[in-house]
């Protein structure tokens, strides 16, 4: 197993066209098992990190690596271990797709030809009962409400029982009940069995729990790492 | 006895190219395919055109031309940096000029030929059982590739950023199913005609957009809609002596309109019983 769950060495990124980078000599290095929390304000490229750490965007320099894989070479590897919730994922009331189908795509390309057991149907299930969705599976995804979408991807990123899983503010829409459920429960469940989170947020109530690290981000550089009872990197 | 064998014929050929077109429409419009799929049809068109010119096999060059315009497009957007929409736009443009140009160089006799009149609007007397035998093929082919990677499709389906960032490799099933709409539309460039063959990808979409919502049905039932409405525009074809693809494009609005009005019917009288519980 390799020392991080997530490595970035002097990573910059572009978007097409712009001269400026979005992030700019990004070194960072996240342990496994730990729960790490990115803020900062609009504009200072959170979701860029993100996507550049699963290879959605190719970095311009520098070395990523995700569970040890490179990115972008090995990405398609390397993500069958991950659950991505992008933000403001929201759906239109005339999506197809009800909230189970949804939560069993999550589980797709984990399987051979993306067939599903009856064993993976239950644990689709247990994850919508688990973020209390059950009563709503059968319902039309788009025809839910903006809070219960991100339950259902949620759900979706918990069934593929990811080694490692980034959140790009996934409780935008959600009320305060269900993000201090999310946060006090789920998570340190899913920190006790080994996966790394990695939370954007520029909203997040660190009384709900401490992470473990926090980066600081602004302008497209990381400002500031703190570390709370992680052993800094050398 | 002739005049039924050409009936029986054209209905089943037209069940099956329709059918499969309006499958690959609900595919389209759902994976945001639509300017490609316009692209790709008159791709096969000019291709069909050239093979016309240069007395070529006309369904080989379509097919090619218009799995080449599939597989090339996505590419050569990134590559420019220029939006799918647009550069789908501009080879529709470039592909209908090199249509008439093609058809023009063509030799005096072909110009005389049922050949063109099958390339612009169609034929029934293009179907032969050697046709219906491939299109029974590529139905084959599509249905088990639909059935046996439907979970992964539906991924692709509902959100492909997000299938990509699961790990399904997202531009291989993009490109098969590129390829088998490819070929749906250049056989089914043989009964519709090369400008009307892209109505018979998304008249039958539309039409099933107004009455299902979940993805299986709208698919399901774009094949059943595309069915009826080319086996009975070509059953009037045949009666009428009208151009074959203008009949089935005509079938198939009446039926939209005939699904709009049953839409919006529905819901008044749904609207009328939920007031009168209430």
């Amino acid at each position: 197993m390799t020392d991080y769950a997530v490595e970035l060495l002097n990573v910059s990124t572009h978007y097409y066209g712009e001269r400026r980078p979005a992030i700019r000599n990004v070194t960072l290095r996240i342990p496994h098992g730990t729960f790490t929390l990115i803020a900062g304000p609009n504009g200072s490229g959170k979701t860029t990190l993100l996507e550049t750490i699963l290879g959605l965007l190719k970095p311009s320099t520098g070395v990523v690596k995700m569970l040890g894989y490179e990115i972008p070479r090995e990405a398609s590897r390397a993500r069958r271990f991950c659950s991505y919730l992008p933000q403001d994922f929201m759906k239109p009331a005339s999506e197809p797709f009800t909230a189970r189908e949804v939560v069993a795509m999550g589980l797709s390309s984990k399987r051979s030809m993306g067939w599903l057991s009856e064993k993976d149907w239950m644990q689709v299930d247990r994850m919508l009962s688990l973020l209390g969705m059950l009563e709503h599976a059968d319902k039309p995804f788009g025809k839910l409400s903006g809070g219960q979408q991100q339950k259902v991807m949620l759900a979706r990123a918990l069934v593929r029982n990811p080694k490692l899983l980034l959140l790009d503010e996934p409780f935008s829409a959600m009320d305060r009940e269900s993000r201090s459920f999310i946060v006090k429960t789920i998570f340190p469940r899913l920190l006790e069995g080994g996966c790394t989170v990695i939370l954007v947020s520029h909203v997040f109530e660190l009384e709900l729990i401490t992470p473990n690290l926090v980066v600081e981000m602004m302008d497209g550089r990381v400002e500031e790492v703190l570390y709370a009872d992680v052993h800094a990197p050398s | 006895m002739l005049m039924s064998m050409l009936l029986v014929s054209s209905l089943i050929a037209g069940s099956l190219a329709g059918g499969l077109c309006g499958a690959s429409g609900a595919i389209c419009n759902k994976l945001n395919l639509t300017t490609i799929a316009f692209a790709m049809a008159h791709g096969a068109l000019a291709g069909a055109a050239l093979a016309l010119a240069l007395n070529l096999d006309v369904l080989s060059a379509a097919m090619s031309m218009a799995i080449v315009t599939a597989i090339l497009l996505g590419p050569l957007a990134d590559s420019l940096r220029i939006p799918l929409d647009l550069i789908s736009m501009i080879l529709f443009s470039a592909y209908n000029a090199l249509t008439f140009i093609f058809i023009l160089l063509s030799p005096g006799p072909a110009l005389m030929t049922e050949r063109i009149g099958q390339l612009l609007w169609g034929s029934i007397l293009a179907i032969r059982p050697s046709y219906i035998l491939i299109l029974t093929i590529l139905l084959i082919a599509y249905l088990s590739f639909i059935a046996v990677f439907w979970r992964r499709l539906s991924s692709m389906l509902f959100d492909l950023r997000l299938a990509e960032a699961e790990g399904i490799n997202v531009r291989l099933y993009k490109c098969v199913l590129l390829t088998l709409i490819g070929a749906t539309i250049a056989l089914s460039l043989r009964i519709t005609g090369g400008f009307l063959v892209f109505s018979l990808l998304y008249l039958p979409a539309a039409a099933s957009l107004q009455l299902f919502s979940t993805m299986k049905k709208l698919i399901a039932f774009s094949w059943i809609f595309g069915s009826i409405s080319s086996s009975i525009g070509l059953w009037i074809s045949l009666l009428s002596d009208l151009p074959v693809g203008s009949c089935i494009v005509i079938a198939a609005i009446i039926l939209f309109l005939g699904s709009i009005t049953y839409s919006r019917l529905r819901f008044k009288l749904s609207l009328r019983e939920a007031v009168n519980l209430v």
